[in-house]
Parts: C-alpha cells; structure tokens; sequence
C-alpha cells in the first residue's frame, strides 16, 4: 500500500484496510434477513427515504455520478451517467428495468443478495425508479432462480403493505410499484437488448442500438437498465454519501464490489470486497487458495479472456482499467480457477459449448461460427481426429468471428479461446500431434 | 453531408446509410439482410466495412487534426461496421476494398455457406440467386468446413403457395421481418436458436393476402413459389414487364414464361405505385391462362354444332348476320380489364355501325372518376388522416398496403442514384403505428380493420345513409335525427371526432369503392363529404381499367342502351367479350332471341354454348396496350410470349371485323388506337415509361349516362368485392387451394338455423343465378346476411337469394 498524501486519505483498496466495512452483503447468510421486519430493524428504507423524500431528482442522480459507480453487470459504464441519459419528463411511461438474469458461468452474487436480501434489491430500485422518474419497474430474474423468485415475491407483497411501493411514497407525490419476470432460460437475455425484447414477449434478440434504451427503450419507451448489485450498491451511496463510496477502489474503479471464486479453492463463494484488492488476496486470503496446482484462472466470468496463474498477474488490482491493459476484463468479478491437470481444450469446448448452445441465431458469425463450427472443431479435436491445420483454421475462424457480430456473444465467446490459444497453444498441439490429451480425462468429482 | 468512399468523394443527405454511401458511390458490397422497403437490422453482417470519421474538439468545436497532414484526423471504429446500420457522419471515411474488410467479407461468406447445402444445380434459384452471386464475388471458392451440414426439412409447404427449404435459408430474417412491417400479418417468425434456429409458422399456412413477396425477397432458393417449383431455369424464362390487370391498382408485375407457358409472376418495382409488393391473387391468380379449355381458335355455330374456322371466315359470317341488322341494334360490351386500345376499337366499331349499343362491365351505377384530381398512392403512404369506407384489402389489395405505410408515418424514400434505398434508417423492426389516423368503415368487419384505431359497421346496403348523416355532421349545425345516428354505425361523438380529424388533417384522403358506387347517392354524399372537409378522394373502381374506360367514353349512348337493358333484349345482336351473362337463366332465355351473338372469350361458358360464332381472347398477360390504374396514371401492358393460339385482344377482332366489313377502323392496330387516343385525350401513349405517365387528360367523360336512382335495395345477399376473382377461381387450382373456394360466409347463428356447417359445399339461387361456394362461418359477418364474392356479371350490392334453392352437394360427388 501506497504511503498517505498530505491531507488526502489513501483509497481504500483491501478488505483488510480496518477502515472497510461490509454493506451489500452484510445480511447475507443471516436467517431471516429476508423478511421486512429485518430489513426494517437493520436501517432497511432509510435510503430510500432519504432520497425521495429529502432530495431532489438532480441530487440524487448527482450524488450517483460523484460516487463514481460503474454498472456492475460487466460492462461498467458509469451508473449515473446512464440515469442521466434519460429524456426530460414528458408525459410518456418510463421504466426502470433490473437486470438479474445472470447467467455468466461462474457468476453468482445477484443471487444471494436476491434470495436473501431482496429489500435491499426492491430500495435500490426505489432509488434508481425516483431518479429517473420511473413509476414501474420490472425484475427480469434468471428463471432457475426459483428460490430468489419467491423471495422477491414475498418482499415485495410485504413492502406494498408497508408502503415502500405503491402511490404517493413517503408522503410524495412518487408512486412506483414493481413487477417480477422470469426469464426462459437463455444467456442472451441478460443483454439489455434481448432481455427488453424478452421482457415484450418477443423473441430474445438483441436490438440494434442506437436507440439506447433511454431513448426507446421497453415497449419503445425511456427506460433504464442496471444490474442488481448496481441497484444494491445505490442505496448504500445514498445512505453513507458518495465520498464514502468513492474512498474506496482506484483511480478509474471505485467502490465496494461482489466478487466470486469458483473452482478447486478451499471457501469458493462470492467476496465483498474493495475495487483495486489484487487477485492475490481474493484467492488466497479470501478463498483460502487453490486446493490443487492451478495452471490457469478466469477473471471475471468465462467470457473474460483468462491469464496464466502466476506471481505476474496474481497481483494485478481487480478494477476496470488494469485488467484492460493486460487484454482481459474485469466482467463480472466471477474468478475461475482452472487446475492445471484439467486438459485446457477440454475446459475451452466446455465453454465453447455454452456460448454454442447460448447463441441466438440472429447474425451470421455467432450463427455459424459459435454455435456450428467451433463447437465442431473442438469435438474433433478432442476425439482425437485433430490434423495439421485445423489450429490455424480455428485461429482464423475466431479471429473472424471478433468484433463482426451483432452483439458481443461471439466476442465472448472469441476471446476466450483466443486467450486459451496465446498461453496453452502447446496443449492444442499436443492434442493434435498424439490424439489424446497432455493430460488425460479423468474424474473431478470431490466429496 | 461529404462522406468519402474509398477515393470518391460525395455528398448525401443526413441520415442516409453507410451502404447507401458506398453504392451512390458506385462501389459494392454484399448484403443479405437489408431489403429496400424493410427496416435494416445488420444481421447477415455481409455489408462490413471499415469507417470512420472526423471529430470535433468539445470545447473549442474545431475538428481535430492530423499533426502530420494538417487535414482533419479521422478516428475509425475500432471495430469494422455493418455498413446497413450506419448512419453517415460529416466527412465520414468509408473503406470498402482494404485487405482486412475483403478478409472478413469472405470469412463471412465462409461462414454463410457452411450449413448452406450448395445445391444450385437443382434449385429454382441458381442463376438468379443472390448467395450464388455474392459467393462468387466475394468468396475464397473453397469450403474447409469438413463436417456434415446442418440437416433440416427440404419441402415444407408454408402454405399451398409457398414452399420452404430449410436447409437453404441462411437466416436473413427478410420474410419474417416482411410479415411485421409490411401487410402486418406475422405469420412467420424464428422458431428454436442458434445453429438450429429455422422459420415456421405457429398454425397452419400463412393466413395473409400478400404471402407471395416473400419469394421475391428471399436471397436463396429457401422460399418458393409452389406455381413454378421446378417449372424451369431462371435464364431459361423470357422476363416481360408489364401491368397487372387484376385490380385498379395498375402494380407492376414481371411474367415470367417459357416455351409459352406462364411459369411465375413476380412484383415489379415501381416506387409511387406498388413499391416492391403485389397481392398473392395478382401473382399466383394466372394459371387460367394454360387451361385446358382454353379456347385457340374461331369456332362457328354449323348445323348446331361449333366448328373451328379461320378468323376470316368467322368474321365473314358476322358481317354477313350483320347485314340484315338494323342501325341500333347491335350491342358491343367490353370487360373493364379491357384495354384502352381496345375500347378505342370498340367505340370506331360501334361508330362504324352507327349503335349507341356500347358498353363496358361491371360498370358500377355511379362515376368511378373521382372529380378533380384523384389522390395519388404517395398521397395516401404520406396522408395524416384516412378515411376508408369499403374492403380495400379485397378490392385493391395495393392500397391496403400504402394505407400501411401512412400508419408507419414514414414518407416514401428519397430515389438514389442506384435507386430505392436499400438500408432506410427511419424504418426499424416493430415500429409503433399510428392507428389513430386511419378509419374504416364497412358493411362488416373487414381485416383492415385491425389496423385501424376507428372501425365501424353501418347498416348493410346503407351507404347513402350513412355518408348522408356524415355530410350532415360536417357541414349542418342541426342533430342528427334517430334514423340518423342508426345509419351511422357509431356513436354521434365518434362521428364529429372523425370529421374533425379529416378536417384538421393536412393531406385527407377518402377512399372509397364498389360498396359506395353502386349508388350515385352515396357517391354523392361521399363527394359532398372530401369536399366539406378538404380531402382528396381514391376511388377503387372494379376493375383494371374501369378509370380509363369510362374516361374515353366506352359507355351506352342513353340509359336504354346499358348492358343490363342489351342481355334482356334490348339489342338484336351482341358482340360480348369476356363476359358471361348466360348464367342466369333468364338471361340466356332472353339471348336465345337474338339475331346473332358473337361472344370473345378464354373459354367455353355458359354464353358460348348459344353463341353463334365464338372468337378466341387474349388474357391480360398477352395484350399489348395502355390501362389507367385508380389514380389516373397511364400505365402499359406489354405482351408475354404466351401460346394463346389464334387468340386476338378486341384490337384483332376489330381488324378482322373491319377487313371484312371493307373499312379501316380506328384501333385496328395498337398504332393507330395510339394514334386515336392522343386525339382524344391530348397524350401520347406510346413508348410509355414503365412506371407509367400522370398526364393532365381531358378528364371530363365523353359521354356520361343519368341513373335513375332506385329504390332501397333490400336482400339476403351483400355480393362483395373479392381478391381472387370467382370467375377464374375454377381454373386456378393453387390459388384455389391456399385461399378455398368461392365462400359463402354466415354469422355462426345464421349457420346454425339453417343446419350450415364451415367447410360444406352449396348451391344456390342468387338472383337468378346458380352459384356454388362454400360456407364458411364467421362472426365478423353481421346476421341475416350473407357474403358471397361479386362477379363481372354480378357486382357489388345487395341481392336477394331464394333460400329454397339452397341444395348441399356432398363432397364425395365432387371427387367423383
């Protein structure tokens, strides 16, 4: 850690700094903290009180923009900048759409926050709907998230009663009230686009964009999308100011954000923790490091390019800006270790296969590349039928694939394997030359 | 805007796409996705380009410079774009020939052609097909994709019309997006995702009356026309551009034939008529033409018996029956689909013979010339008010589709210099319609109507009524009386809504058709009503040329002269060309009396069977001549090479005639009807462009027949405009399929009284004549009466039918 400037306090870049405190995730895990008694009883609405009742719509979006919150969806585009974004007040409905169809494989935040703090979901909404002067606002959740469902179901029915949602809240003229949708089961969904088409009852594709959703949006009307730890992270800028929020991160990162860790680690789970914490300390202070020799770890979701497990990368800063300068991204903090006896083609067709089975079929690379192709040559591959040339047609067809699609899947998908061919081209060639994997198929099962 | 296209410089108007730019520049790139007319939505990603702009500093404004040129520095996307779905910046730099966007168009086309099964030797496409085109032109010529492509169904009839090859499409979405933003209809969407994402349909076929563009639109061979599966190679047809004479609208239509047959009709483009679009009875309603009936040579009555003769001989026998005819008393009628020529030589003729006996049919009760300048279809695609009174969607199925465009509120599209723009940036997918601006009004409920943010039902058979309370809204302060508010089918405030908003509007159209014509009152009213509210008027008459043949004068001399007074006695002999009078049983009592009936027709009918010579008729598709669609727009009809046989349009029969008669007619020849048509309308017609001619005519009738106005009419029967035409619906077996039988349709309480299921075939006495359909039961038919498609013989009204008649023919003695 860096030494103090004069006067000026140093970021707060470690969950380790005794300034930091836990706030999104404080009440996970707690029995009963799902209920509105809780929440209540634990400063639950005060935010939101505070917003709609003693601010006004400028402040608050103001306040968003000094706490220097980027969307916590992967993206990160600056939260109140988005709110901003709407057109002035015209009479038209305006909505506030949350996005908490997470479907990135090893992403799992949304999740708990929803099934067991789903009033903190519900006051980030509040906020954000009287921010963009929104009265309705929809949660598209992931469909197999059936316990967060009812969850949310249940908060909600108890805050109408309560009166946190409905007209005329906190004795305003501010009415707003929220509607639940279950997606169907697809990944693309969570692209605002296609989740606003799926929201409609039409085909999950994505749009084209411009217009941006503020423009038109759902139903062709302005509308707002964030993630869910966008919304949870909003009632916590209000309630504690933007300078507290801000104290925390680096330069271009700030704030407090849910990170996960998944794969052969001793405490896999999701991690509150500082932006700017290095990967060092989210793996092996946090998850008690890696319960096998790792080769490999994804940073932030599978459609993050993934880096060598290595002192050279292990204490990169967990924020926007470093991980873009090594060629990756900081997605949605989902880190995937990946043992180094795990064939490396293998754990790429795994994920191939996913994004294969997850493309929409709208443009023509994803279609044919992603979803046919790819998929194609890592089954070749792997059965062993591999010949000269196929590493170079796969480099080539990939490389066509990025940055000529419709929306970024095929880029989530490109990237990856990119990435797994630059640091483990030699298990591809070995795989290729011998027919059979460096490392042999074997059972990862672990009781 | 300047925008530069690899070395061209030009400058567009804003707004105006990226692949626009690079064909106004007369550079290509390839493209699946986008259509002209359709909403660009970047999905085959074939059009990528490498682009790039300017940009302005945000404080000072000034562009930012290149330190090294001093020029403004331009800052490219850091990924290549599709060029559909870009819109034009100032001084945008467009790239469309570097080594990296000729790499990615071919690993696009790589990628397009993986799961595409290659088989152009045996698809109807190959030849004409887009794919094929771009494959070669932007492709490696190689395949390295070694695995087994993608297995689907081969032969899905979409509907009886349309056939689809799933393993062909390559997903460009165009079909799809058709059925949504333009007739409206989505029938057709994306069923299942990714690599096995494929069209189909929800239910059974496409229930829509536009169905058939999408063949025309498809980039491959996966969407075909049922008609012309495997009929023939593209390069094998002769292409011939002309008019369709199916309905007012005059929408372009190319004929493709081969070795004489008519194979396929396609839509034509022509920007201010039909766009790109034509109805499905339009395209799929020829197979008539290569019936086996078909009439090929002169026939004349010898010993009771028709015998084939020479044209001479025949017309040697009509001139020397004529002989003993008196001046008066020969009667010559014309079907409406008649060409101009052709009315020319049938009025020379009719001179010649000294008759007033001339007449052309249907030729509805009023004037289908509207009074001053009839609306143009850019006038109804840009109008801000509509008010429709009849069933447009089966009238003239044309202007259904540019009433469509008015509810899109976006104007037509400015030309290009390589012509319609192919990526339109102002349509999007799913675009919010502006229902508000258009009403309709129906006898019963008409498909038009779900488009339309006002409906109304009047009373049927109460046109007059109904226009009469609306004229009396619009311009009387009084309220309207209790007859009144019944004749208007609406509430009185809905009413003076209406009116208010044709009167704010700033470009109204009324459009009106057979339902209003067949009483001069109500066209009265309707007259009474545009001019009250300053809207322009379209008049959708019957037929083709309905417009131009009332305009030259094809009309009886005295209201005792008509073609209804001819048939029931009125003339001693008949010259009848393409009509069928004799079915009503009266009627062919009555033309038994005659002296000599000539009858020029495609077939063997009813009348033919009394006619004393018959005389072989082109179709619409081997005339050659001028109509003039709703909008009194000179439109030409060239002739396909069709093996007619000894066929002749009224032209030939008039030269015939004339040869033996020792006279030299005008209209003989198309020349010299050209010749007589410029003479009597101050245009010329010849060399006509094929998006035809907005001449000022002299558009006062020549002659005009006073209407005693009859009656109110009462019946069982509204006789209604229909899309496929009854008359030929026998003879044309696709059509037939796809959109069933003529149709008797009945509210479902009215089926049930009279023990009538959907489905069951029927006879049935309509005045006077026997008319067979089937039912089909349907609540958007008001009770107590029954819709039954109008013929030439019997136009749109309201008749009466002898339920007694009523006979149910089983259907097994229709398979035998």
């Amino acid at each position: 850690m860096s030494d103090a400037v004069m006067g000026e306090p140093t970021p707060i870049i470690s969950r380790k700094d005794p300034r930091y405190q836990v706030t999104m995730y404080r009440h996970v895990g707690v029995d009963g903290a799902w209920t509105l008694d809780y929440y209540s009883s634990h400063g639950g609405y005060r935010a939101a009180k505070k917003a709609i009742a003693d601010m006004g719509v400028p402040d608050v979006i103001a306040e968003m923009k000094a706490s220097g919150l980027r969307g916590r969806g992967g993206a990160g585009f600056p939260t109140g900048v988005k709110w901003s974004f709407m057109p002035p007040v015209d009479g038209r409905q305006r909505f506030i759409v949350c996005n908490a169809d997470e479907s990135e494989p090893g992403s799992f935040k949304d999740r708990y926050v929803m099934e067991d703090d789903p009033h903190q979901l519900i006051e980030g909404m509040l906020i954000a709907g009287y921010a963009i002067q929104a009265s309705i606002g929809f949660i598209y959740i992931r469909g197999e998230y059936h316990l967060a469902y009812e969850r949310l179901l249940q908060a909600i029915r108890e805050a109408r009663e309560a009166g946190y949602l409905g007209s005329n809240l906190f004795d305003t003229d501010f009415s707003f009230d929220l509607v639940v949708h279950r997606g169907a089961g697809a990944y693309i969904c969570g692209e605002e686009t296609a989740l606003m088409n799926s929201l409609e009852g039409l085909r999950g594709n994505p749009r084209l964009k411009p217009p941006f959703p503020a423009q038109a949006g759902v139903y062709g009307l302005p509308t707002t999308i964030n993630n869910v730890t966008s919304f949870a992270s909003a009632v916590h800028i209000i309630d504690k100011g933007a300078a507290w929020f801000s104290a925390m991160g680096t330069e271009d990162s700030k704030g407090t954000k849910l990170y996960q860790i998944s794969g052969p680690v001793a405490r896999p789970g999701v991690y509150e923790l500082p932006m700017g914490t290095t990967f060092r300390e989210l793996i092996f202070d946090w998850g008690g490091g890696p319960s096998m020799e790792i080769k490999a770890f994804i940073p932030g979701g599978t459609s993050t390019p993934m880096l060598p497990f290595s002192d050279e990368y292990l204490d990169t800063p967990m924020d926007y800006g470093s991980l873009a300068k090594l060629g990756t991204m900081l997605g949605t903090g989902g880190v995937i270790l990946i043992p180094k006896e795990k064939c490396m083609v293998d754990a790429m067709y795994n994920i191939v296969r996913f994004y294969a089975h997850e493309s929409c079929g709208k443009c023509t690379p994803c279609r044919e590349g992603v979803s046919t192709w790819l998929p194609k040559m890592y089954q070749k591959l792997l059965a062993g039928l591999g010949e000269p040339g196929d590493l170079e047609l796969m480099e080539e067809m990939v490389t066509n694939m990025r940055g000529t699609a419709f929306c970024p899947l095929a880029d989530a998908c490109a990237m990856p394997v990119q990435a797994s061919f630059k640091h483990f081209r030699p298990e591809y060639e070995y795989l290729v030359e011998h027919g059979e994997p460096m490392y042999p198929k074997r059972s990862w099962w672990q009781e | 805007m300047k925008v530069k296209v690899n070395d061209t410089e030009l400058e567009l108007a804003p707004g105006t796409s990226a692949i626009d730019a690079v064909f106004a520049a007369g550079y290509d790139v390839p493209y699946f996705c986008s259509q002209e007319y359709m909403s660009p939505i970047g999905a085959c990603r074939m059009c990528l380009a490498k682009v790039g702009a300017p940009r302005q500093d945000r404080a000072t404004g000034e562009w930012i410079l290149d330190e090294e040129t001093g020029e403004p520095k331009i800052f490219y996307f850091p990924t290549l774009m599709a060029t559909c779905t870009t819109a034009i910046m100032e001084g945008m730099v467009i790239d469309t020939l570097s080594d990296e966007v000729r790499g990615a168009q071919n690993g696009m086309v790589e990628f397009t052609l993986i799961n595409h099964p290659l088989d152009c030797p045996v698809c109807d496409k190959g030849g004409a097909c887009e794919l094929q085109d771009r494959a070669y032109e932007y492709g490696s010529g190689l395949s390295r994709f070694r695995f087994d492509k993608r297995h689907q169904e081969k032969h899905h009839a979409l509907s009886e019309l349309i056939t689809l090859d799933r393993e062909r499409c390559i997903h460009c979405k165009r079909c799809v997006r058709y059925f949504e933003e333009v007739p409206g209809d989505e029938v057709l969407d994306f069923i299942e995702r990714g690599g096995h994402t494929y069209i189909g349909t929800l239910g059974e076929g496409l229930p829509s009356n536009f169905t058939g563009n999408i063949t025309d639109i498809c980039p491959v061979g996966a969407l075909l026309d049922a008609t012309s599966r495997f009929r023939g190679r593209n390069w094998e047809y002769d292409h011939t551009r002309t008019t369709g004479l199916d309905d007012a609208s005059g929408s372009a239509i190319i004929v493709d034939a081969r070795t004489g047959r008519i194979e396929r009709i396609k839509a034509a483009l022509n920007a201010e008529v039909n766009k790109s679009w034509i109805d499905d009875g339009t395209r799929f309603g020829h197979e008539y033409v290569d019936a086996e009936d078909r009439i090929k040579t002169p026939l004349v009555r010898k010993e009771g018996e028709l015998v084939p003769v020479t044209w001479e001989e025949a017309t040697g026998y009509v001139k020397a029956k004529l002989e003993g005819i008196a001046d008066k008393e020969l009667g010559i009628v014309l079907r409406a689909d008649a060409t101009l020529e052709e009315g020319v030589a049938a009025k020379a003729l009719a001179d010649h013979l000294q008759t007033g006996q001339l007449d052309h049919c249907p030729r509805p009760k009023a004037s289908v010339l509207p009074e001053g300048d009839a609306a143009r279809f850019t006038d109804l695609a840009t109008a801000d008010a509509i008010f429709v009174i009849g069933d447009v969607s089966e009238e003239v199925p044309a202007v259904d589709l540019r009433i469509k465009d008015a509810l899109k509120g976006v104007s037509p599209p400015a030309s290009l210099p390589h012509g319609v723009p192919i990526a339109d940036l102002r349509l999007k997918e799913r675009m919010p319609r502006k229902a508000g601006l258009l009403t309709v009004a129906a006898p019963y409920r008409v498909d038009l109507m779900r488009h339309a943010g006002r409906s109304v039902c009047y009373p049927v058979g109460g046109e007059t009524a109904f226009l009469s309370a609306l004229v009396k809204l619009a311009t009387v302060e009084d309220e309207l009386s209790e007859e009144e508010v019944a004749a208007l089918g609406m509430p009185v405030d809905e009413g003076r809504a209406l009116i208010e908003r044709l009167a704010q509007a700033q470009n109204a159209v009324i459009v009106y058709g057979s339902f209003v014509l067949a009483s001069p009152a109500a066209r009265n009213a309707v007259i009474a009503l545009a001019k009250a509210v300053k809207a322009k008027v379209m008049v959708m008459g019957p037929m083709a040329n309905s417009y131009g043949l009332e305009a030259i004068g094809v009309m009886p001399s005295h209201a005792r002269y008509s073609y209804q007074q001819m048939i029931r006695g009125g003339a001693k002999a008949l010259i009848l060309s393409g009509l069928d009078p004799a079915q009503d049983p009266s009627v062919a009592e009555a033309l038994k009396d005659l002296e000599l009936l000539v009858v020029h027709h495609h077939f063997a009918n009813a009348t033919t069977a009394l006619a004393d010579v018959v005389l072989p008729a082109k179709t619409g598709y081997e005339k050659d001549g001028t109509v003039v669609n709703l909008e009194g727009r000179y439109l030409p009809v060239r002739s396909a090479p069709v093996d007619g046989g000894q066929s002749e349009d009224f032209t030939g029969l008039v030269r015939y005639l004339g040869e033996a008669l020792g006279v030299r007619l005008d209209g003989r020849s198309t020349r010299s009807a050209k010749r007589a048509l410029n003479h009597l309308l101050a245009v010329d017609l010849r060399d006509l462009p094929d998006e035809g001619l907005l001449a000022k005519a002299k558009s006062r009738p020549l002659r005009r027949v006073s209407v005693k106005e009859q009656e109110a009419v009462s019946g069982n029967v509204l006789l209604v405009p229909s899309m496929v035409r009854p008359e030929f619906v026998s003879r044309n077996p696709q059509l037939r399929a796809a959109f069933g039988d003529v149709a008797l349709c009945l509210h479902p309480d009215d089926a049930d009284q009279m023990k009538l299921v959907g489905g069951e075939r029927v006879r049935l006495s309509v005045d006077g004549t026997l008319r067979k359909a089937t039912v089909r039961v349907s609540e958007t038919v008001p009770q107590g009466i029954m819709l039954l498609p109008a013929t030439p013989e019997q136009p749109v009204g309201l008749v009466s039918a002898d339920l007694a008649t009523l006979v149910k023919e089983s259907s097994e003695l229709e398979v035998a």
